[in-house]
């Protein structure tokens, strides 16, 4: 008889055990989850990119602008087409998100254009004729909102890869993750993003 | 010493996210929190901006706050324009005017859809010709107003998709909770002339197409169809039922029809400009 009991509880149990196991494979190996994120992942740094080719694209006029009424100022000009140049260099491959280094690489060299670029306008304010020049304000304003656009697509793209990553390093995910090769992705680091930030200097 | 530092920067950006300026939330056109506009104005606003969306499908909203410190207006602008929706689900014609009154800075923030019609350098001449002018004076009705005006006019011109379709040649608003007991009480009247069956299937076609017209959907004609169908079709005796069904269909009809107002599902970029005063 207690035997007998044994056995039912056994059987039972184990059971039980197969059901557990059978729906943590079928629910969650995460496969599914780890696609989507990276699929988010990859949307946001497309959109990343776009709006840092439409600053690139806006340098040229900008510089040909304030070279009409500021043309002495050559170091500034200098300065923003060499960073320019090297924006346009790195090329922007989709192995970047698999490599740390290279992707802080470029983030800079864009930081640097930006910090170029702004203390561009900054000197080119200082000149009340280009101030009034209504091509001028124009092209401010759409390099102003190019750099609101491109924070915006960057929030979005560290929120992604924020996403990612928590998926690729929680189990059962890891796992699979492991299986098919898929590790974390980089994301804007302070270091890289501060040193630039700093509001450029003007000395006349 | 480095890593203190850090420690320290990552407390203060915690502190300094706990006091966001909270995002309200969205239930008219106009969100007047500075108390800036007059009652009147406010309205005047609000029917122009919904006339505008009847006509054109394109949702603007106007938004004043007192400051959006500690955050800067973009980023504040941002975060309201994504909890918003403005505009339509994949059309992103939406329009949001933000306005932090005591920290004289506004900006116009543009949806994806709306880019081209409003593209930053148009932007930044609403805000800087239009609306600052009239706010230097004091003047914050007239500012919104204008700026508002020329918003619409800029809109106008783009060729968005038609809006869909909820005008019908009635004020169907006001003749809301009539149709809803006219029309079975009409199919009660005809049972007698026409019997049960025909006046039953009368009586919900007429009101699953007029559901179908009101909510451009079929989905929801087709329930209420059906229900003022059995309705009529039902013996005297099982009515009592019935009737205390539609006094529930009937408030929940008149209120998701009259006022309020919600976002479409427009998503935003960080397109627009910013201004001070």
């Amino acid at each position: 008889m207690s035997s007998l009991s044994a056995l039912r509880r056994f059987i039972r149990l184990s059971l039980s055990a197969s059901l557990v196991a059978a729906s943590l494979v079928s629910s969650g190996c995460g496969y599914n989850r780890i696609q989507s994120t990276d699929e988010q992942v990859s949307a946001a740094w497309s959109e990343v990119l776009n709006q840092y080719q439409r600053r690139a694209d806006l340098v040229p006029n900008m510089v040909n602008i304030v070279k009409g009424y500021a043309a002495h100022e050559k170091e500034l000009f200098m300065k923003v087409t060499e960073a320019r140049a090297r924006v346009g260099s790195i090329q922007a491959t989709p192995g970047l998100l698999n490599d740390q280094q290279a992707f802080d690489r470029f983030v800079s060299a864009q930081n640097e254009l930006r910090g170029s670029l702004s203390r561009l306008i900054a000197v080119a304010e200082n000149y009340p004729q280009v101030k009034a020049d209504g091509a001028f304000r124009d092209l401010q304003a759409q390099i102003e909102g190019t750099e609101n656009r491109i924070a915006v697509a960057r929030n979005r793209y560290i929120e992604a890869v924020r996403q990612y990553n928590v998926t690729v390093r929680s189990f059962p995910a890891n796992m699979t993750a492991k299986m098919f090769n898929y590790t974390t992705k980089p994301t804007f680091s302070p270091a890289v993003e501060e040193a630039p930030a700093k509001p450029p200097t003007i000395e006349f | 010493m480095i890593r203190r530092l850090h420690i320290a920067a990552i407390t203060l950006t915690a502190a300094a996210a706990f006091a966001e300026v909270a995002v309200p939330t969205l239930t008219s056109r106009v969100t007047d929190l500075a108390s800036a506009l007059p009652r009147d104005s406010v309205l005047a606003i609000e029917n122009l901006l919904a006339d505008f969306e009847a006509k054109k499908g394109s949702q603007v909203a106007v938004l004043i706050v007192r400051s959006t410190a500690p955050e800067t207006i973009e980023q504040y602008s941002i975060r309201v324009a994504e909890q918003w929706k403005l505009g339509r689900k994949g059309v992103d014609d939406g329009v949001l005017l933000l306005i932090a009154k005591d920290d004289r800075t506004m900006r116009l923030e543009v949806g994806y859809g709306a880019e081209g019609a409003i593209p930053d350098a148009v932007a930044r001449r609403i805000v800087d010709e239009t609306i600052a002018p009239f706010f230097r004076k004091g003047d914050f009705a007239g500012g919104v107003e204008a700026g508002v005006r020329r918003i619409i006019a800029s809109l106008e011109g783009e060729p968005f998709p038609a809006p869909r379709s909820t005008t019908l040649p009635i004020a169907v608003d006001r003749h809301l909770p009539m149709l809803f007991v006219g029309i079975p009480a009409a199919g009660m009247l005809m049972r007698r002339f026409l019997g049960r069956l025909v006046a039953a299937a009368l009586g919900g076609i007429g009101m699953g197409v007029f559901m179908w017209l009101l909510s451009g959907h079929p989905v929801p004609g087709l329930w209420f169809g059906a229900f003022t169908f059995v309705f009529i079709v039902a013996p005297d005796s099982n009515r009592r039922t019935f009737t205390s069904g539609t006094r529930g269909v009937r408030s929940f009809g008149s209120s998701s029809f009259g006022g309020g107002f919600s976002g479409g599902g427009g998503s935003f970029g960080g397109g627009g400009a910013s201004g001070r005063w």
